[in-house]
């Protein structure tokens, strides 16, 4: 693995793969990370409100103490007691978690909608956007690795291998900026105004993907490179399996491994480049709300839309490292029902 | 005890400095040299420009890029290589500031979890995951909004959310020489622990952590750059790369006002990027 990986790898919420082979049975892992998972959950949804209302702009009291909110006095009282905002800071932080146990994420005080539903009507098109961009990263990052192995000419692979550092250079709004001017505004092939047809949500994933997919493309070169020289490649090779029959059979599925980790690690930063591409690209979505709430101080909103990104990349991360050990035998449970294989 | 401080001899210094040069690639030179002359920028605005990176010039509106004004200028008439010189400081000198907040606390944090062990372990490593759990652009965002708008507090927003990553490569980098037999024959030679840590554990730490700290400035000069671009940096006149790009967005028929302040800043990621991976490849 390159040390870009390692980094990355390193970064793992919660438990770095190598702390399922204590001897434990497998349910017992699995319990131990769901709780770790739920804590890690808690703390954070903590740790966003102590942010939020103890560092120096209050929000909500200058939101409530602006005169062109338009709240009547009694709505304002109202407000006042919900949050518990003259009662002391730990008072208010258990309030928040009890609400956000039961799953309700308060009121926008700039719209005076419920944050649930805010979030709600917004989801579909950032999930849209996310999905696609997810999708392309991977395309993008296996073709990278492929063709930094395969392709004819030293030059070309030698290019290939040098893409992903520069993909991690470049922040994702100048990619957003330079597809919009080329691929709009010069070739027309589609039209900014409406970035929620096919084409628009294609490039917007596009300007998404490119930064994300380097990290799994270096995961992905380092392993093709360590596997390519392990010896059944050479046995498989002198047995005629052409290039492609070879990458697909046998050298696809060990790379993949590592991958599942940073593939579940670059959900983070999807969530964090949709602000920016949403706001690029004019689109609705998670992104677009969460900019609004923060240009209007709106701190309920801005402390959901960090709770929904935080639940859905702890989540992904505790899926991932719950199939880590079903896909790899060597990382199988030591002690446990399966047969014992010496790690390599 | 003589104190003979001599100036080192010239010669052996010159055949130091060869073998360093041998030894580094072209890239990575100009990489240096890109770095160094953004720092320069960033230190003495004056030296590379004479336009005022502020006063606005009505007769010389959306020039294009020429040999007076190498990046052309924007909708005042203002240089925008003026612009871009004087806005390196709070784009990379905040960078820096950033790394410098991740680098002490996250290795504070690492150093006592991985150097105490016990309940100290325990409780700082859940504050850590704790950390890792926000996304990190999302965290910056949740913490300059706390702090107010402005680019210093962007940076210390960057720095928190970098915190995290150092705290666990430290504690990684100190648990991995605390086992080791020539940490044990210290103790037992009756080091104490003050002078374990000085003389063994940060020695063996420092490569590794340096590297990260590299590669933590390249994307710190993002994730400023992303917060100025929203608007969370300091407001207009100043010329935060960032913010730059966010302007030029709207003069579709300038487009050197996107262009140029990408460039720089891609030119400059790309450069630091690259100091990194070999500072990890010679480690």
């Amino acid at each position: 693995m390159t040390d870009v990986a390692v980094l990355a790898t390193d970064q793992l919420p919660g438990g770095a793969p190598g702390s399922w082979s204590r001897g434990r049975p497998y349910f017992v892992y699995a319990l131990q990370r769901l709780a770790q998972a739920v804590l890690v959950i808690l703390l954070a949804y903590a740790l966003s409100f102590v942010l939020i209302t103890i560092l120096p702009g209050n929000a909500i009291a200058t939101v409530l103490g602006n005169p062109q909110s338009g709240l009547s006095p009694a709505q304002i009282k109202h407000v006042e007691s919900y949050y518990g905002v003259s009662k002391p800071v730990i008072v208010q932080l258990w309030l928040a978690l009890s609400r956000f146990v039961r799953g309700q994420l308060g009121v926008s005080l700039v719209t005076h909608q419920t944050v649930t539903s805010l979030i709600g009507g917004a989801l579909p098109y950032t999930l849209k956007l996310a999905g696609t961009a997810l999708v392309v990263a991977l395309i993008l990052a296996a073709v990278i690795a492929y063709g930094s192995q395969y392709l004819p000419g030293k030059w070309a692979r030698s290019v290939l291998r040098a893409a992903p550092s520069l993909f991690l250079s470049v922040p994702n709004f100048v990619i957003g900026l330079l597809l919009i001017h080329e691929f709009s505004f010069q070739l027309h092939i589609f039209d900014v105004l409406d970035p929620d047809s096919p084409v628009g949500t294609f490039f917007a994933a596009l300007a998404l993907a490119i930064p994300i997919c380097a990290p799994l493309a270096e995961v992905l070169i380092a392993n093709l490179d360590h596997e390519s020289q392990q010896e059944y490649v050479l046995v498989a090779r002198s047995r005629g399996l052409t290039q492609a029959k070879l990458f697909a059979r046998h050298l696809v599925k060990p790379s993949m491994l590592p991958a599942v980790t940073i593939a579940a690690l670059i959900v983070g930063e999807l969530m964090g480049g949709a602000v920016i591409t949403e706001e690029v690209f004019g689109r609705n979505g998670i992104g677009s709300v969460m900019y609004q709430a923060v240009s209007t101080q709106d701190t309920p909103v801005l402390q959901g839309v960090v709770a929904l990104a935080t639940v859905v990349f702890v989540v992904v991360n505790l899926i991932a490292d719950l199939v880590a050990p079903l896909l790899d035998p060597r990382v199988r449970l030591r002690g446990g029902s399966r047969r014992e294989v010496a790690a390599a | 005890m003589s104190i003979a401080i001599a100036p080192r001899p010239t010669r052996r210094f010159s055949a130091a400095a060869r073998g360093v040069f041998i030894d580094v690639p072209l890239s990575v030179l100009l990489s240096f040299v890109v770095v160094i002359v953004v720092v320069l920028m960033s230190v003495a605005p004056g030296l590379f420009t004479s336009y005022s990176a502020v006063l606005a010039n009505p007769s010389t509106k959306f020039l294009a890029p020429s040999a007076q004004h190498w990046f052309g200028t924007d909708n005042l008439g203002r240089d925008e290589f003026a612009r871009i010189v004087h806005g390196a400081g709070p784009s990379v000198g905040t960078a820096l500031i950033a790394v410098g907040i991740g680098l002490f606390a996250g290795g504070l944090i690492g150093l006592a979890a991985g150097f105490i062990g016990g309940w100290v372990d325990a409780v700082l490593g859940r504050l850590v995951d704790t950390l890792l759990a926000i996304p990190a652009f999302l965290l910056a965002v949740v913490v300059v909004t706390g702090l107010g708008f402005d680019t210093l507090n962007a940076a210390i927003a960057t720095g928190v959310s970098s915190v995290a990553i150092f705290a666990r490569l430290m504690r990684a980098e100190v648990m991995k020489v605390r086992h080791t037999v020539f940490v044990e024959s210290s103790y037992l030679q009756g080091g104490s622990r003050g002078y374990v840590l000085f003389r063994h554990v940060l020695p063996n730490a420092y490569r590794s952590v340096l590297a990260l700290a590299v590669l933590q400035l390249g994307s710190a000069i993002i994730v400023i750059a992303a917060l100025a671009f929203l608007g969370y940096g300091s407001p207009p006149p100043a010329s935060d790369w960032g913010l730059l790009v966010a302007d030029g967005q709207s003069y579709a028929t300038a487009p050197w006002l996107v262009y140029g302040p990408a460039i720089v800043i891609v030119l400059t990621v790309l450069s630091i990027n690259r100091i990194s991976r070999w500072l990890r490849k010679t480690n």
